[in-house]
C-alpha cells in the first residue's frame, strides 16, 4: 500500500500509520480501502490524473527514498519546485503520458510468463480480472514448468514479460548461471507469503538447531527462497553446506517428494506450503515474514530491449501490473482474486487452499487455525537496497565470484531510476537514495555497506 | 584374320595374397566366340568360369588382358549382352511384368509405361508365362522365376546372353523343360550365348563348343569340345545319338582326371587353345579363328 | 478349437482386468475413519487428511475423469487449460513434425552413408558419440541456440528419431543383395534410378524398421520435453495436473499415452507390411 501512500505531504508522520493522517494503523487501513473503493468509482479522465500523479510520487520517492530525507527536502523547496527542478533532467512528462498510456502500443498481443504460484497473483489476476484489456492490452498469460524455462523463454523473446524470482534479473545481468544479459526488473510482485514446511514426523523439532541431516528443498538455486532458507539455519548456526543438504526442486515436486520422505521440509512459495498441510503431509513451522518481515519474493520482469523498444507497450504493461497489485493488496478483495486464479488454467489447486493463502487464516498442520492477514501482500516499489541485499547474499554463498558493485547492479537492473546522478544534477545534497535499512531476524541491514554485512556473518563461503 | 564377335584375350584374374604377393585364379585366357555361337564352358569350382563370364559382363575387371565386342573394347555393363543371374536376381517388390518392363524401360528410356508393358508381355509369353504377368515373384515357382529371369534378358533385345549356372538350382525334370525352352527360342534367332554350366548332358544339348577349364588356381582353358552332333538335336533324342556318349566320356573323362593335372600337350599355344572332337571324328581340329 | 482358444484368452484377460481393477479398489480405500479435528479447521483441510482417504486413487476416480476427459476432449478454457484432445493433438503434431524432419535428413544422409564407404568411415565417430546421448540432454543447446521452445522440443523429436533411421537407411542400403545391384549395372540403370527403383525398395523394410523404433522412442521423448518445457501437450498436461496432486489425472494421461503409442506404433507396422516384400 505504501505506493499510494502521498510522498508529498511534509506532515506525514513515520509512527504508527504510515501516512500519518490517521490515530492507529487500522483507521488508516481503512481510510485507504475506502479510498480505494472510491477511486475505483471514479471517471476515467480523474484516473489518468491519478496516476499521473502516480508517476510524480513514484519518481520523487525514487529519487528520495529515505522517509526522513524526502520530508526534508520537501520542507526546504517544496514540492513544486523539486518537481520542476526533477522535470529539466528527467521526461516526467513523457513518463506520465507513456504511463497514461496516450502514445500508441507498438504491440497490442502479448505473453506473459508465470510459474504457477500465488506471489505471481498480480500477473495472473489481472488476466481473468480484466486488468489486461482494460489497458487495450490482449495478454495470454502462460504456465511455464520451472524458473529455468521462464528464464529460456525470456531471454528467447518467446515471452515479452515475465514472472521471475527477483534474483533472477540480477543474476542473468551478471550473468550467474547463464550469458550475460542485461535484464530489467520495473517491478516486485510480492512481498511475504513463503514459509518454512517440514514433514509431519519433525512436528516435535521445533528448534533449527535439531536438524542436522536434513534435507531441504528450494525452488531454484537463485532464489529468495534459497538466501532465506541459508540465512535461517546460519542464524542457528547450522552451515546450510556442510550441515544440511539443499536442493533446488520445482515446486510441484516439492509435496510429492515430502510425502515421499525424500525431503524433510522445504522453504517454498504457496500454494505449496498450505498445499502440504491440505494432505496432511507436512506443517507450517514459521511464515517468511518472521524472517524478514517485508522481504520481496517475485517480480515482474522484462528485457531492456523491450522496455527500450517498446516504451508505450511496457508502460501500459507495468500499469495493469501495478493496478492489479494495488487490487490485490486490499483484504476484502482476496477471497475474490483467490476463486479467480485457483482454475486449472491459472494455478490449478483447489480454491481452499489458495484462499488460506492469501486471507492468511489458514490451517498450520497442526491443529490450529491461524489468522496472519499479512502472510502475503503485494508491492510493486523495487528498492535498491533488496537488490544489494540478494547480491550480498549471492556473494554471502559463493555465487557471485569476484568483486561485485553492487550499487551498479542493483541500480541497472531495479529500475528505480540512477538516484544519485539526478540528484547530483539538480544540485542537491548527495542523497540517501533509493536505499533503505531492513532487518532480517533482527540484524540491521545497511545497503551502504554491503561488504561490511557480508565480514559481519560467521557462516560464508568467502 | 577376321576379328571373331567376341575376343577374349589374355584374360587375367590376381587377388592380392595374404602373404603379400598375389594368388592367381587364371590366366592366359584366350578365347573367340563368333556370332550366333552357343558356347558353353565348363570347369570345376575355383577356376574362375564366373570370374570370366563377369568380366565379359562387365561387372568385374580383369586383372589383365582385354575383351573386344565387334573390335570395340568391353569396358563395363552393357546393354548389348544380357545377364540371366543363377538366383534369377528377380525384384521380390515388383511383380513378374514390372520386373520385365523394368528392363525395356532401361533399354529404351522413352517408351512409355504401357508400351513398355506391351513389349514386356510378349517375352513373358514367350518363356511361357502368360497369365502370370501380376504375380509376385514369391508366387513362383523356382523354374518359373528363372523363365522370368530368362523373358528380363531377352527383353532388352540384346547381341548377347551371358548365363552363370542359370539351371542349377532347379530340379531335373524342370531343368529339363527349360532347357527346351532355351533351344526353342534361340532356334528362330542368331543370339550369341555364352553359358556357364557344370551339366555335361546341358552343355551336350546346348552348346555348339564346350569349353573346358583346368582347376584353379592358376587355371586356363586346357582345349575346346567342339560339339559334332546334329544342330536339331532334341533332349529325348540325345542319347541316341552316336557321338554322344564318346563326347560326354570325354568330357566326364576331363572333369574327373585330367583337370587336375593338365600337362600341355606339345605345341600347346594359350592364344589357341586346341579344338578336339570326340566319338568317330575323334581328334584334334583346327582351332576356330 | 482356434476360436475358442482366442476365447479363452479374451476372458483370461479381462478377469485380469478385473482382479487388477478390485484390487487396486480395494487397496486405494482408505481407513474411511475421520481424524479427530476442529471443525473449523477440518473445513480447511482436504480429504486426505481429514478423512483418512488414500492420496492414490481408486479406479472409481480415474474413470470418472476419464469420462470427464472423453464427454468434452477439445474445450478451451485459456492457453493453460484446454481439453486433452487438444494437448494430445498438440504432442501428435509436434512428434509428426520432427519425424519428419528427421525422415528428410536421415533417410537421404543414410543412403550417402551406405552407398559411399568413404562416408561411411568418415562419419561413423560422429555418430556413435551422438547417438548414445539422451535426446533431452539436447534441450538446453536447443532452447539457447534455437531461442524457441516448441522449436526446440520439435528439434528433440528431430535428435531423438535420425539414429535409429539414419543406422537402418544406412545398413540397409549398404547391404542390398549385390545381385540387384548387378541387374542394374547390366540394364545400364542411372544412378537416380537405381537408388530410386531398386535401393530405396530393397531396403524400405529395414528403413521401415527403424521409423518404427524412431516413432517409438519420439512419443516418449516428446512427454518428457514437454513435461520441461510446458505451455501445451500431453506432458505439459501430466506436468500441470502432478503441480495440482492430481494422480487420476496422471493416471489417465498415462492411459492416453500408452493409447496413442500404441496406435503409432501400429500405424508404422502397418506401413513396414505395405513396403515388406516376401522373397
Amino acid at each position: 500500500m505504501s505506493l499510494f501512500q502521498d510522498p508529498f505531504d511534509a506532515k506525514s508522520e513515520l509512527a504508527a500509520c504510515p501516512c500519518g493522517k490517521h490515530h492507529s494503523l487500522s483507521e488508516h487501513d481503512a481510510a485507504v480501502a475506502a479510498w480505494q473503493h472510491e477511486a475505483q468509482l471514479r471517471t476515467a479522465a480523474d484516473e489518468e490524473k491519478r496516476l499521473t500523479n502516480a508517476v510524480d510520487q513514484a519518481v520523487v520517492r525514487a529519487l528520495l527514498p529515505n522517509d526522513a530525507t524526502r520530508r526534508r527536502v520537501l520542507h526546504a523547496i517544496g514540492a513544486g519546485t523539486l518537481l520542476a527542478a526533477i522535470e529539466q533532467f528527467f521526461p516526467l512528462g513523457h513518463a506520465r503520458e507513456a504511463f497514461a498510456q496516450s502514445g500508441k502500443i507498438e504491440k497490442t498481443d502479448l505473453k506473459v510468463g508465470f510459474i504457477p504460484i500465488t506471489c505471481a497473483t498480480p500477473i495472473i489476476m489481472a488476466h481473468p480480472m480484466g486488468f489486461y484489456s482494460k489497458h487495450s492490452l490482449n495478454v495470454e498469460v502462460i504456465k511455464t514448468a520451472g524458473w529455468a524455462v521462464v528464464r529460456d523463454k525470456a531471454l528467447n523473446k518467446e515471452y515479452d514479460a515475465a514472472h521471475m524470482l527477483s534474483p533472477m534479473p540480477l543474476a542473468i545481468t551478471t550473468g550467474t548461471g547463464s550469458n550475460p544479459i542485461p535484464y530489467t526488473m520495473p517491478a516486485v510482485e510480492n512481498i511475504n507469503g513463503q514459509a518454512i514446511t517440514l514433514a509431519m514426523k519433525h512436528k516435535d523439532k521445533r528448534d533449527p538447531k535439531s536438524w542436522k541431516g536434513f534435507k531441504f528443498a528450494v525452488p531454484f538455486d537463485y532464489s529468495m527462497h534459497n538466501y532465506l532458507l541459508r540465512y535461517y539455519l546460519a542464524e542457528h548456526g547450522i552451515d546450510p553446506d556442510t550441515d544440511v543438504q539443499i536442493r533446488s526442486v520445482p515446486p510441484p515436486e516439492m509435496v510429492a517428494n515430502l510425502r515421499a520422505d525424500n525431503i524433510d521440509g522445504f522453504l517454498a512459495p504457496d500454494p505449496v506450503n498450505q498445499r502440504a498441510v491440505y494432505d496432511g503431509v507436512g506443517f507450517i513451522h514459521i511464515l517468511s515474514k518472521e524472517i524478514w518481515d517485508g522481504h520481496p519474493c517475485c517480480a515482474f520482469a522484462a528485457s531492456q530491449e523491450f522496455v527500450t523498444t517498446m516504451p508505450n507497450t511496457y508502460q501500459a504493461l507495468l500499469k495493469a501490473i501495478i493496478e492489479a497489485t494495488a487490487y490485490a493488496t486490499k483484504p476484502e478483495n482476496r477471497k475474490q482474486i483467490a476463486e479467480a486464479i485457483a482454475p486449472a488454467n491459472y494455478l490449478n489447486q483447489p480454491v481452499t487452499v489458495v484462499e488460506q493463502v492469501l486471507t492468511g487464516t489458514f490451517a498450520d498442520g497442526l491443529g490450529k487455525v491461524q489468522k496472519v492477514p499479512d502472510r502475503i501482500d503485494f508491492a510493486p516499489f523495487p528498492w535498491h537496497s533488496f537488490a544489494v541485499w540478494i547480491l550480498t547474499q549471492m556473494k554471502r554463498w559463493g555465487q557471485l565470484k569476484g568483486d561485485v558493485d553492487y550499487k551498479k547492479v542493483a541500480e541497472q537492473v531495479f529500475l528505480a531510476t540512477d538516484a544519485a546522478k539526478l540528484m547530483k544534477e539538480v544540485g542537491l545534497a548527495p542523497p540517501t537514495s533509493t536505499y533503505s535499512s531492513f532487518k532480517v531476524m533482527g540484524k540491521t541491514f545497511d545497503p551502504a555497506k554491503p561488504k561490511e554485512y557480508i565480514d559481519s556473518f560467521a557462516i560464508k563461503r568467502i | 584374320m577376321t576379328q571373331p564377335f567376341i575376343a577374349m584375350q589374355d584374360l587375367a584374374r590376381r587377388f592380392p595374397a595374404p602373404d603379400g604377393g598375389s594368388t592367381t585364379v587364371f590366366e592366359q585366357f584366350w578365347l573367340g566366340i563368333e556370332r550366333g555361337e552357343f558356347v558353353c564352358i565348363i570347369g570345376h569350382s575355383g577356376c574362375g568360369k564366373t570370374t570370366v563370364l563377369n568380366i565379359l559382363a562387365g561387372l568385374d575387371q580383369s586383372s589383365a588382358g582385354a575383351i573386344l565386342m565387334e573390335g570395340k573394347p568391353v569396358d563395363g555393363p552393357s546393354l548389348d549382352r544380357a545377364v540371366v543371374f543363377q538366383s534369377h536376381a528377380l525384384m521380390p517388390w515388383m511383380s513378374v511384368e514390372e520386373n520385365v518392363a523394368f528392363a525395356v524401360s532401361s533399354r529404351w528410356p522413352k517408351l512409355k509405361h504401357a508400351e513398355a508393358l506391351k513389349h514386356a508381355h510378349k517375352y513373358i509369353a514367350m518363356v511361357g508365362l502368360a497369365g502370370a504377368e501380376k504375380k509376385k515373384p514369391a508366387q513362383l515357382s523356382g523354374g518359373m522365376k528363372q523363365r522370368v529371369g530368362i523373358a528380363r534378358a531377352l527383353s532388352i533385345e540384346p547381341k548377347m546372353l551371358l548365363m552363370d549356372e542359370p539351371f542349377s538350382a532347379l530340379d531335373a525334370l524342370t531343368r529339363g523343360t527349360l532347357q527346351d525352352e532355351v533351344l526353342r527360342i534361340r532356334a528362330g534367332s542368331d543370339l550369341t550365348v555364352f553359358m556357364i554350366t557344370h551339366d555335361v548332358d546341358e552343355a551336350i544339348l546346348l552348346a555348339d563348343r564346350i569349353v573346358l577349364m583346368t582347376n584353379g588356381p592358376n587355371a586356363r582353358v586346357a582345349e575346346v569340345l567342339v560339339n559334332t552332333l546334329p544342330k536339331d538335336r532334341q533332349r529325348e533324342t540325345l542319347h541316341e545319338q552316336p557321338d554322344y556318349y564318346p563326347i560326354r566320356n570325354h568330357l566326364l573323362d576331363f572333369l574327373v582326371r585330367r583337370s587336375k593335372n593338365f600337362v600341355p600337350p606339345a605345341g600347346y599355344d594359350p592364344r589357341k587353345p586346341p579344338h578336339v572332337t570326340a566319338g568317330k571324328a575323334g581328334g584334334i581340329v583346327d582351332a576356330a579363328d | 478349437m482356434k476360436m475358442s482358444f482366442r476365447l479363452r484368452a479374451a476372458v483370461l484377460s479381462v478377469a485380469l482386468l478385473v482382479a487388477m481393477l478390485a484390487t487396486w479398489q480395494v487397496a486405494t480405500m482408505g481407513s474411511g475413519t475421520a481424524a479427530d479435528m476442529d471443525p473449523e479447521y477440518a473445513k480447511l483441510m482436504g480429504l486426505t487428511a481429514t478423512q483418512g482417504k488414500s492420496a492414490m486413487p481408486g479406479p472409481l476416480d480415474v474413470g470418472k475423469i476419464l469420462w470427464k476427459h472423453l464427454a468434452d476432449p477439445f474445450y478451451v478454457k485459456g492457453p493453460n487449460d484446454q481439453g486433452i484432445g487438444i494437448q494430445l493433438a498438440y504432442s501428435i503434431g509436434r512428434v509428426a513434425l520432427g519425424f519428419f524432419l528427421a525422415v528428410i535428413v536421415a533417410v537421404p544422409l543414410g543412403f550417402l552413408i551406405g552407398l559411399s564407404p568413404l562416408f561411411r568411415q568418415a562419419l561413423d565417430p560422429f555418430i556413435q558419440v551422438m547417438r548414445p546421448v539422451s535426446p533431452l540432454a539436447w534441450m538446453p543447446l536447443a532452447l539457447y541456440t534455437i531461442k524457441d521452445s516448441g522449436i526446440s522440443s520439435i528439434f528433440v523429436i528431430f535428435i531423438c528419431s535420425v539414429w535409429p533411421m539414419l543406422t537402418n537407411t544406412a545398413f540397409a542400403v549398404a547391404n542390398v543383395r549385390k545381385e540387384w545391384l548387378n541387374v542394374a549395372r547390366t540394364l545400364e540403370v542411372s544412378t537416380l534410378r537405381r537408388i530410386f527403383r531398386v535401393i530405396l525398395p530393397a531396403a524400405a523394410p529395414t528403413i521401415l524398421t527403424g521409423m518404427r523404433i524412431s516413432i517409438s522412442i519420439a512419443w516418449l521423448v516428446i512427454v518428457a520435453a514437454e513435461m520441461l518445457v510446458g505451455g501445451t501437450g500431453i506432458g505439459y498436461f501430466v506436468w500441470n495436473e502432478w503441480n495440482n496432486l492430481s494422480i487420476a489425472n496422471v493416471i489417465n494421461a498415462i492411459l492416453f499415452i500408452g493409447v496413442i503409442g500404441m496406435a503409432l506404433d501400429q500405424l508404422l507396422g502397418w506401413v513396414t507390411r505395405l513396403v515388406t516384400y516376401p522373397e
